[in-house]
């Protein structure tokens, strides 16, 4: 039998919505956006040792009307609340949120404070909680495989 | 040095001066001449019935480090941007934040917070259940609002 790799893989047959449901998932191009310590452990997760771009987001984008997935990593102040809502105002439609680290999901350590908004949810809607203080790098990888799980229609399990 | 103020030694090993805050600007003036060219840090301590403030002087020559402290009731401590240009952003946080007024300051606003702030959120007597959000004008200046309005 001929075993002979062609690239050639013969017909599928989809919905268009399916396919771009699937190019969607696969290309999340997140915000270079990071408020706090969450924020080293997202670019750990985007370096060669956890490397994000084997599931396809690996590309950073410096400016948020190219990006489609922000990543709130680090404690939202109250003073950056306003610029973090009109950064995701910046962005184009589909886009999504993952809310990274206790601080950004209802105030972490400093929920006593005056300064922190409790809970990045206060100002813009968020897909996925990811918790850990911080997240380690797997664990915000997770996060990002349901998020496209979750853009996919598939079940979070 | 001895004769000025009270002298202790903290944990450290860093002399500290207690010094009443009329002698303030002559015993820092003093100081600079001996060659504390460094001022470290300025920071405050509510105390409840009055307000310390502690500056951290250094002298990198001579590699030595003193603490000075002063007391005052009214929330009013004379500056030292004459003698340190750095105090001026420090005596502004210690504003901000504290609320301690330098008097002969050149430009006494708020550091961190907007202007319309109310309150001098590290004092004991802030009221955390009056709770303040920062929106953003069309100018990109921030004002504090009790309403959290439409941008939360």
């Amino acid at each position: 039998m001929d075993k002979v790799k062609d690239g050639d893989f013969g017909i599928i047959t989809t919905t268009l919505e399916n396919a771009m449901e699937w190019g969607r998932s696969n290309s999340l191009w997140p915000l270079t956006f990071g408020l706090a310590c969450c924020a080293i452990e997202m670019m750990a997760m985007q370096g060669a040792n956890y490397d994000v771009a084997r599931f396809g987001s690996e590309i950073f984008r410096n400016s948020p009307r190219q990006s489609d997935l922000m990543i709130v990593a680090g404690t939202v102040t109250k003073k950056m609340a306003p610029r973090v809502k009109r950064l995701y105002d910046e962005m184009p439609f589909p886009k999504y949120v993952i809310a990274m680290g206790v601080c950004v999901i209802q105030g972490g350590p400093y929920v006593k404070g005056y300064s922190v908004v409790l809970g990045v949810d206060k100002v813009i809607p968020v897909d996925v909680y990811v918790p850990g203080c911080p997240p380690t790098p797997e664990a915000l990888i997770f996060g990002i495989t349901t998020l496209q799980k979750r853009i996919r229609g598939e079940s979070d399990r | 040095m001895a004769d000025e103020g009270q002298q202790q030694v903290d944990k450290a090993g860093r002399q500290i001066f207690k010094v009443p805050k009329e002698k303030l600007l002559e015993f820092m003036r003093a100081r600079k001449d001996e060659g504390f060219n460094h001022l470290s840090l300025i920071t405050g301590v509510d105390r409840k019935d009055h307000i310390e403030v502690v500056y951290h002087l250094h002298s990198v020559e001579q590699d030595r480090y003193i603490v000075v402290k002063t007391t005052t009731n009214n929330c009013t401590v004379p500056s030292v941007t004459s003698l340190w240009r750095s105090a001026n952003w420090d005596e502004r946080e210690q504003w901000d934040l504290m609320g301690i007024k330098f008097e002969g300051h050149p430009n006494l606003k708020r550091m961190f917070l907007p202007e319309s702030w109310v309150g001098h959120p590290l004092r004991k007597d802030y009221d955390l259940g009056n709770v303040q959000y920062i929106n953003m004008d069309e100018d990109g200046e921030d004002y504090s609002t009790f309403d959290p309005g439409d941008g939360w």
